[in-house]
């Protein structure tokens, strides 16, 4: 930070009582978590938390160099979700919700 | 000329002029050489006579010469002497020799004169070695005397055996036995140590020719009546030493008397026999008295486990020792390991209990452990040469010790704290961080609740990374893949979970500094985010509610919608409790910098447009609940960064409508940099501290069972899906040795996961086997 004008912070559009702010913010080292946006933090199939893998690719130990394990989250019309991995092979057998029974159709796709 | 012509031959007169020859040629006495052919050609034409072959009769006359000869020589060696007394040195056994090189000399030329009759008439009737050995001639049961003919040679051996060496043998063997006791005591002059080996050598060799037993005489003879008067004298000298002093003068001299033993083998006997002779001392002057020697064994260790020099000798006795008991097998070795067990453990239990302080404990006990680590692997690889059972005596004392579980907390918890330490930003720099990194996994081997150990390595490593304390991130990758490089995979997949969510937040966060300048949005260069998955981060505590102000609130927001841009399906949390910020003072004369929590930033931020603040009005403003509000704000009323008037700081009861904060526009401090420090939220293990385990122990172990279950899941779900169909025994001994290297599950929780796979479809129970899975994919 070079000087007054970079203060990111520095701006506040309501014109207060005092000319000057009594203080700058410098920093802020701010902590956040994501996680899938689901009603039910775990998968109705493999009954493993979705934040997780799903159990098929925990017994696969597949290896990046991360550790990354590519397993994501699907949700379908109904708005029921499942790891991706656990609704493909569900579907093959039954193409519908399994915790709804409506027709399986994918809304969306973690990303 | 010799004529090769068959025809009739006088058989008498022949042999007559023979005969001459050969007691001449037996005799070793000069025979010229034309003589000599002629004497071949009547062997020849004595074999091939017409009408009727004389070789039986030749060879019959041969033998009967032979006979009367070596009686004569038995007389020759008898001499006048006594038989019985067996006096080494009577001089029967240079007789004997010289006798003995004489014949056997004189027989094997007179092998070379009856080279045909060898050739042609006993060759033909010989059985072929080959039938003797595979016992094709059903007709040979006893070789010895089977009715084959042998060579010239080879019969005049057996005359001799048979004539001279059968009366004599009582009195051979009385002799040897005798001269291979007096020259064990002290060597022999050299004429009688070299009659003594040719005495020995020749019950070899008069039966070296044969194919079955060639060794019996020589046994009978020499070896068996030598050993069993080795092992009496053997027995004695033990039973002398053991009496004589202690342990290290039995070792030393045990030692040195089975050296000379085994020279004394190999000087005079066969060259077969030298395990015999090794293993005769070793059960007469060791094996007889192991009860004994093992009494000893923990002692020796004791003494031998101090310091050099103090110990130097005891360690030699102790290496004897092992270097006599070893040939002896497991089962005498047994003590000696046993009592190396019980003592490097013995060891480890009073150096963990020696005093330290209880801030250093990991210190101590990780320096503890190593101690004990390297003092017996040196101690065990200088005295027992590093044998496997010693190796696997330290593993078991070590394990032992280091998952005894001590006053100051389990191992998992020691060791991780331990890393953590190492693995922070110092004040000074440690040069062998990376050494001691390296030797706390030695350890690390040992400890039993691997996953135990995981989940506080893991709690310290998010802490680090999330409050950047960590020294560096190549030492921190470093370790990781030294614990994935003992443990695997698994074990370490949520630590690198943690560290890709560090690499992509670096990325995010250059990418949303480019999205806000290519939006001419504010810059806001203080701002640093790091994006956590959930799940992959140990975070205790409840996420603390907080309602930030517009200098904080704004970059959030604008984050969030980067965030929501960038990807889908996903969630945001601010984790409040988990951030932090820094301001600077712009009312004072100088100006301070303020390092503080997120909830205290924002305290301060509120004063930006007033001056005073209403308690309970600030308090909702900010959203800070229960007991959040005193623990953020009593810091900054402790630095006097902010005024108090009333009680405004209360735990429990409701703040008074009076009470009022204000900022302190005459703070002024020594230091210009001012960190408000923040008392650790309940359950939570706070910023900067050392662990706080003990409060979240039980909630830990319920934890860790979840963890453990998913774990066993994972490894049957992967057993099951490459062999198909499996027994529940194979399966449950699968999953324990896969799971060795993080815990050793209950069979109960196992068969609970099988259970569970059932439920889930994973497995069903084969229809037609018992007691079988199978896998349904
Ligand atoms: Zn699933
Ligand atoms: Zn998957
Ligand atoms: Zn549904």
């Amino acid at each position: 930070m070079s000087g007054e004008d970079c203060d990111a912070f520095d701006r506040g559009d309501n014109d207060g009582q005092k000319p000057d702010k009594m203080f700058t913010l410098k920093k802020w080292n701010a902590v956040a978590m994501w996680s899938w946006d689901v009603e039910c933090d775990t998968c109705a199939i493999c009954r493993v938390q979705v934040m997780d893998a799903c159990l098929r690719c925990q017994g696969e130990s597949k290896k990046d160099s991360y550790g990354k394990q590519d397993c994501v989250v699907v949700w379908g019309e109904c708005n029921h979700s499942f790891h991706f991995c656990c609704m493909s092979l569900w579907v093959k057998q039954n193409n519908r919700c399994p915790l709804c029974q409506q027709e399986w159709s994918i809304q969306r796709m973690g990303k | 000329m010799m004529s090769l012509k068959p025809r009739n031959v006088d058989f008498t007169e022949t042999w007559a002029h023979l005969k001459e020859t050969v007691a001449g040629v037996v005799g070793l006495r000069a025979v010229e050489r034309s003589v000599w052919n002629t004497r071949f050609s009547d062997v020849y034409a004595l074999c091939v006579a017409h009408p009727e072959p004389l070789a039986d009769r030749l060879y019959d006359e041969t033998r009967n010469f032979l006979e009367e000869h070596v009686a004569g020589l038995l007389q020759r060696v008898r001499g006048a002497a006594p038989l019985d007394h067996n006096d080494h040195n009577d001089g029967l056994l240079t007789r004997y020799v010289s006798a003995w090189r004489e014949y056997s000399q004189g027989v094997a030329y007179l092998n070379s004169l009856y080279s045909y009759l060898n050739l042609q008439h006993v060759k033909r009737q010989k059985v072929s070695d080959a039938e003797i050995i595979y016992g094709s001639s059903a007709t040979v049961t006893c070789p010895e005397h089977d009715a084959r003919q042998l060579e010239v040679g080879e019969l005049g051996l057996e005359i001799w055996e048979r004539v001279l060496v059968k009366p004599l043998s009582a009195a051979l063997t009385g002799r040897i036995v005798r001269g291979l006791a007096a020259a064990r005591g002290s060597a022999p002059d050299p004429a009688f140590a070299s009659t003594l080996r040719e005495a020995i050598r020749s019950t070899v060799q008069v039966r070296a020719f044969r194919v079955r037993a060639p060794l019996a005489l020589y046994q009978a003879l020499v070896l068996e009546p030598y050993l069993a008067a080795a092992a009496a004298a053997h027995a004695q000298l033990a039973a002398d030493l053991l009496a004589a002093g202690d342990v290290a003068h039995y070792t030393t001299h045990a030692l040195a008397g089975l050296e000379r033993e085994v020279a004394l083998g190999a000087r005079y006997l066969d060259s077969s026999s030298a395990e015999a002779v090794r293993a005769c001392y070793e059960r007469a002057a060791v094996a007889a008295h192991l009860p004994t020697l093992h009494a000893t064994v923990p002692g020796l260790l004791r003494e031998a486990a101090a310091e050099p020099p103090a110990s130097t000798e005891r360690r030699a006795d102790l290496r004897r020792m092992y270097t006599l008991l070893r040939p002896l097998g497991p089962a005498a070795l047994r003590p000696l390991v046993d009592a190396a067990h019980a003592q490097a453990a013995a060891d480890g239990q009073a150096l963990l209990a020696q005093t330290h302080s209880k801030d250093e404990a990991h210190t101590h006990f990780v320096n503890a452990m190593l101690t004990l680590h390297g003092k017996y692997s040196k101690l065990f690889s200088e005295v027992f040469g590093g044998a496997q059972a010693f190796v696997g005596a330290l593993d078991k004392a070590c394990s032992a010790v280091v998952n005894s579980g001590g006053a100051a907390g389990s191992a998992p918890e020691l060791l991780a704290r331990y890393c953590d330490c190492l693995l922070r930003r110092r004040a000074a720099a440690d040069a062998d961080v990376d050494d001691k990194l390296a030797a706390a996994i030695v350890v690390f081997k040992y400890v039993d609740d691997k996953d135990v150990f995981q989940k506080y390595y893991a709690r310290a490593l998010a802490r680090r990374l999330i409050h950047q304390l960590s020294a560096s991130m190549e030492q921190e990758e470093a370790m990781i893949n030294r614990l994935k490089a003992a443990c695997g995979y698994e074990f370490t997949n949520k630590l690198h979970r943690m560290f890709t969510d560090v690499a992509v937040s670096a990325d995010l966060n250059a990418k949303f500094q480019q999205h806000l300048r290519d939006h001419n949005l504010a810059t806001s260069t203080g701002f640093f985010i790091q994006v956590l998955q959930a799940g992959a981060w140990p975070l205790g505590g409840a996420m603390a509610p907080l309602a930030p102000p517009p200098q904080l609130e704004r970059p959030a927001r604008q984050f969030e919608a980067f965030y929501r841009n960038m990807f889908s399906g996903r969630r945001l949390a601010w984790l409040h409790h988990l951030c932090s910020g820094e301001l600077r003072t712009r009312y004072t004369a100088r100006q301070y910098h303020v390092a503080a929590s997120t909830a205290q930033c924002a305290l301060l931020l509120s004063f930006d447009a007033v001056d005073s603040w209403n308690a309970r009005e600030l308090r909702d403003t900010l959203q800070l609940e229960g007991d959040a509000w005193g623990r953020q704000l009593r810091p900054l009323l402790d630095a006097g960064l902010l005024l108090a008037s009333g009680d405004v700081g209360t735990e429990e009861e409701e703040i008074p409508p009076e009470a009022r904060v204000s900022l302190n526009l005459a703070f002024s401090c020594k230091r210009t940099k001012v960190r408000v420090t923040c008392a650790s939220a309940p359950a939570q293990g706070g910023g900067a501290g050392g662990g706080g385990a003990a409060a979240s122990d039980a909630g830990d172990a319920a934890h860790c069972d979840d963890d453990r279950k998913m774990y066993l899941q994972a490894a049957i779900v992967r057993i099951m899906k490459q062999r198909k169909v499996l027994r529940h025994t194979e399966l449950i001994q699968e999953v324990v040795s896969q799971a060795r290297g993080s815990f050793a599950p209950s069979v109960a929780m196992i068969k609970k996961c099988i259970e569970a796979l059932i439920d889930k479809q994973y497995l069903e129970r084969a229809p037609a086997a018992l007691d079988t899975y199978s896998y349904l994919a």
